[in-house]
């Protein structure tokens, strides 16, 4: 239940994409993602689709945990489908049983809408997959700090992503434990209708809570021992650089967009 | 309900890159009213071992019975065998949520779908059992407790249960000598009433002094078993694999070592100078 979560979740490794500078996998998904809104056909998709493969590949990820990922939201993705294809009436009548009428331009928008989910989802994952979660947000925080003259928080943000993202793993792990516990005590958690089901996870969810505000204490305590008085002239060990690859990583991006324009206009199907 | 494990393997996330081996090949068997002591390094495979012991991790056919019922085999009640076979995990103080500590307390009881009445004498047992004061703890929050009568509630939380078998995982983890002492004076007064009992620690000494035989795993293997006495014999050994001997057996091993007369099966303290005694008085007859 609590395996197939990969949010957040870092793959080592030492890959092209890996060494690249965190701000540069940012701004290559935004990229990326800005990307798979540009393309309007079937051809500008498979290319996009192509590339992330490809991509993925690279790194030495398992397709496997691209497709794990998609799991959750697999939900929306029909949902989204469904609905499209339902409600978008105009174009040419393919079926018409009863009150349900399927015309090729649903079909066609309906395929559009779940191909993008499916591509943000995966090519965002690509990016927690390869990039530690500190990279992460040391890219974000650098990536936000020309915003802090107008007084936006960049370096509380990102030590505050970097915290929730730090805890994910162990939260889980306390959930896991705590479950085992309770279920040990004779709790059930698999069965039942969905209203015992939800009374089943307060056992759960209070020792939970608990135990974050008791983490929470502690590390507020550590970092106060440690002299953590917020981002002001605060400086760091690693410095982040941008190279020849991260160069090398741009041009690629805009040869995809430039790709899928052409393939816009070309309006090949 | 005797307990045995066959062959037991089990592998953590397989088929990706965080794959690891917990337990390999692992046999044991657990009779009717021993004091089993589970050893190991961190790592050892400890947890994962206990967790297979009343069905909270999955098995294969074939592998763990509990009182000849396999766990492994689907439509196998573990509800059934939770009850039968409790187990306490570390720092289980973490586990309580209820508002009251008798609350807490009747949680398992309730999930087994007994009487009202029935319930409320198990809590008040399982409370004297661990030795709290019911008149004086039932409406507290747990949360007001110390940490130490935290732990006691939370145990309490499984016998309530009434199990056959009671396994415990580091149960004197984080607590001061004393409260080690009470802690297993406690569970030492569980096993008198005749359950089954199975600790795991790291300390040879709380081991030695209150198993009746110990399995000691290393790497998901189990590296030695036998009584106290036989697992101590293998000092250098232990050492290898990071864990160490009581006081009392390195103690005799350095005198035998210089030549005095020991016995080779005694680790404890008392047996210790018992033997020392033993030779200074063996020493001053022949000078008679």
């Amino acid at each position: 239940m609590l395996k197939n979560i990969t949010l957040g979740q870092y793959f080592p490794g030492d890959s092209f994409i890996h060494r690249l500078d965190p701000r540069t996998k940012l701004l290559a998904t935004v990229a990326l993602i800005a990307i798979v809104f540009v393309a309007q056909g079937f051809s500008g998709f498979l290319l996009i689709a192509a590339f992330v493969i490809g991509c993925a590949a690279s790194t030495g990820i398992h397709l496997k945990y691209l497709i794990r990922g998609l799991k959750p939201i697999m939900f929306i993705i029909i949902f989204t489908f469904v609905l499209n294809l339902f409600f978008q009436t105009e174009g040419k009548e393919l079926v018409h049983i009863g009150f349900i009428r399927i015309t090729d331009q649903g079909l066609r928008m309906a395929s559009f809408m779940a191909a993008r989910l499916i591509l943000l989802v995966v090519s965002s994952q690509l990016l927690t997959l390869t990039t530690s979660p500190i990279a992460l947000t040391d890219g974000l925080e650098a990536l936000f700090r020309p915003l802090e003259v107008i007084h936006f928080p960049a370096h509380e943000i990102a030590m505050m992503m970097s915290i929730a993202l730090r805890f994910i793993p162990t939260l889980m792990d306390e959930a896991d434990k705590i479950m085992k516990a309770q279920k040990a005590r004779g709790a059930n958690f698999e069965t039942g209708s969905l209203i015992q089901r939800a009374k089943a996870m307060v056992p759960l969810l209070v020792p939970l809570f608990v135990g974050a505000f008791r983490r929470a204490e502690d590390l507020a305590l550590a970092m106060d021992a440690r002299c953590y008085r917020g981002g002001a002239g605060r400086t760091r060990m690693k410095q982040l650089k941008f190279g020849k690859n991260d160069v090398i990583a741009a041009v690629i991006m805009a040869l995809l967009l430039a790709g899928v324009i052409a393939l816009n206009r070309m309006n090949v199907f | 309900m005797p307990i045995e494990v066959k062959s037991l393997t089990h592998v953590y996330m397989p088929g990706t890159p965080f794959e690891a081996k917990a337990l390999n090949d692992v046999s044991l068997s657990i009779h009717d009213g021993e004091f089993i002591g589970i050893i190991g390094h961190t790592g050892s495979g400890k947890s994962t071992l206990i967790s297979h012991l009343n069905g909270l991790e999955h098995s294969e056919p074939g592998v763990v019975f509990v009182n000849g019922i396999d766990l492994g085999e689907k439509g196998s009640d573990l509800i059934a065998i939770r009850r039968v076979v409790g187990l306490v995990f570390q720092y289980p103080e973490y586990q309580l949520f209820e508002e009251t500590v008798a609350k807490d307390v009747a949680f398992g009881p309730n999930n087994l779908g007994l009487d009202a009445a029935e319930i409320e004498r198990r809590v008040e047992t399982a409370l004297k059992q661990v030795g709290l004061n019911p008149a004086e703890v039932s409406e507290k929050s747990p949360f007001e407790l110390s940490g130490g009568q935290k732990r006691r509630v939370a145990i309490a939380g499984v016998l309530a249960m009434q199990p056959s078998t009671l396994i415990l995982d580091e149960p004197a983890a984080g607590l001061d000598p004393a409260g080690r002492r009470e802690m297993f004076d406690l569970i030492r007064g569980i096993h008198d009433s005749g359950v089954t009992v199975v600790m795991v620690s790291h300390s040879m000494d709380d081991v030695g002094r209150l198993c009746d035989r110990l399995f000691v795993l290393n790497k998901g293997e189990i590296a030695y078993s036998g009584t106290p006495a036989e697992v101590f014999l293998h000092e250098s050994k232990l050492h290898a694999i990071g864990l160490d001997v009581p006081e009392g057996a390195k103690l005799a091993r350095r005198l035998r070592d210089a030549g005095f007369d020991m016995p080779q099966d005694i680790y404890r303290t008392e047996d210790v100078c018992a033997a020392i005694i033993a030779n200074l008085r063996g020493a001053s007859d022949d000078k008679c």
